[in-house]
């Protein structure tokens, strides 16, 4: 046996190199005093995210204010009086942090539940912030209630396995590794990472595309485009403003990459001796035929995740708004069947840009062009 | 013995490949034994899996297997680690 280790390859031969500087951005909440001064800069491309951020957090603590309040003046009355006076509960996350301590035995044990306080353990903290950062993002933006549009509890797994460098939904819960201390770092680092698994859960209650072919890599895609959502949501940052790439901070430093896709550029997130060189295609011309992962399930989201780029910074301002509103109505519109390919998805996508904002407006025109840019021509809806 | 994994899938949809062999080695009859019980409890062909799980390919001597995260066996998971850890890498 040898001692060389090179354990990871791509499957697809490495290209002209163009290493790529590792470019670490941590995405944290931006503290308020920093939103405050953005608030007040001259330039609207600053001050308009942060004034959004502030207000939202306002009317956020309003909420909480008042659910306080209800809370209290409930407390005689009971909850079940409560919700017989016709008084809608408040929606709220119902999170479960779980440690698999290294083992493959899921749920594993309990360490935080709802409200509770922060732990001395990293990882459990961010997995319990990125689920309530995801939860925010589709109540506040889409007004769905959890995963199932129902109040679904949310689960999560973390330091699943030995050396796990990966993150999974099965089914019912998001199941995230420490990395394998290689390649990869700790699978809670990125929030787009946490928002990419808890959509997979939504994608399952609504669309439920079949995870092969092209319906997979819709799967993916979708999972791509909201994670980025929820990312660039609590930054407030405009399409263009935005990074557009999908686990930033997964690498370690002896990667060559600075993500693992990139939804702006796909093909270009890492160009690496060992992992090989980003293998996701941005148009038709260049779709992969494999048989490995579901058909290349992760490869081919480049060109849906593409296109939804395209149409993000085409019509300007904040993704989440009309682009996100379009593939958050095309996921939920009970019109796409389980094997829908991507001609089928762009159709759906046609049609709900003209059922929210009109037959032949700005926005069908957008949606039309960027499936056109990546070489996808609808079918019809 | 020769024992190759192949793992694919996974939240980077990278593929891994590694190959043991069992010769000369003190654990040889051990490792024999898992690849047996992970050939059985395998399945014939590759299967859907859970989004973002890994999928694994397990070839030995006595034939091919597929398995996927997160519901590998005891032997399988095993193998699977032992492959990778002490394994040398080719590239098909
Ligand atoms: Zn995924």
């Amino acid at each position: 046996m040898t001692l060389c280790h090179v354990p990871y390859m791509n499957a697809h031969s490495a290209h002209t190199c163009c290493p790529r500087s590792v470019n670490v951005v941590f995405c944290t909440i931006v503290p308020p005093h920093l939103l405050d001064h953005l608030s007040r800069s001259g330039d609207p491309a600053l001050y308009e995210p942060a004034r959004r951020t502030l207000e939202r957090d306002a009317l956020q603590r309003t909420r909480r204010r008042i659910t306080t309040v209800r809370m209290a003046a409930g407390t005689g009355a009971g909850p079940a009086a409560e919700e017989t006076a016709g008084e809608p509960a408040e929606k709220k996350p119902r999170r479960t942090i779980f440690d698999a301590g290294q083992s493959e035995q899921l749920p594993g044990e309990k360490v935080r539940s709802e409200g509770e306080e922060p732990v001395d353990d990293a990882s459990v903290n961010r997995a319990y912030a990125g689920l309530g950062a995801t939860f925010d993002l589709y109540l506040s933006v889409f007004s769905r209630y959890s995963i199932d549009d129902a109040g679904m509890p949310l689960d999560a797994t973390v330091h699943y396995g030995r050396d796990y460098g990966n993150a999974f939904w099965d089914g019912e819960r998001m199941v995230f590794g420490d990395g394998d201390g290689e390649v990869f770092r700790d699978f809670t680092l990125p929030v787009d990472v946490i928002g990419h698994e808890l959509t997979h859960g939504v994608t399952q209650h609504t669309a439920n595309l079949a995870y092969f072919g092209q319906s997979g890599a819709l799967n993916e895609s979708l999972s791509d485009v909201f994670g980025s959502l929820i990312k660039q949501y609590g930054l407030g940052q405009t399409a263009d403003a935005a990074d557009w790439l999908i686990g930033d901070t997964l690498f370690t430093d002896r990667v060559e990459g600075t993500a693992l896709r990139s939804m702006k550029a796909p093909g270009t997130a890492y160009d690496d001796d060992v992992l090989g060189k980003d293998p996701q295609p941005a148009t038709m011309e260049d779709y992969v035929h494999t048989g490995s992962d579901n058909g290349g399930v992760h490869i081919n989201s480049g060109i849906p995740n593409h296109a939804f780029y395209r149409l993000a910074t085409e019509l300007g301002g904040h993704a989440w708004e009309r682009a996100g509103q379009i593939w958050y109505d095309t996921l939920t519109s009970g019109s796409l069947s389980p094997d829908a390919d991507f001609a089928a998805f762009a159709g759906a996508t046609v049609a709900a840009a003209a059922g929210r904002y009109g037959e032949g407006g700005a926005e069908q025109e957008a949606v039309l062009k960027s499936w056109s840019l990546v070489g996808v021509t609808p079918a019809d809806a | 013995m020769r024992i190759t994994v192949t793992r694919t899938g996974g939240f980077g949809g990278l593929t891994r490949r590694a190959t043991l062999r069992t010769d000369g080695r003190p654990d040889a009859a051990e490792l024999a034994a898992l690849a047996r019980s992970a050939l059985a409890e395998g399945r014939a062909e590759p299967s859907t899996g859970v989004p973002d799980g890994f999928h694994y390919e397990i070839e030995t001597d006595d034939g091919t297997t597929y398995c996927a995260d997160p519901r590998l066996t005891e032997a399988q998971s095993a193998l699977i680690g032992k492959v990778f850890r002490e394994g040398g890498t080719d590239r098909g």
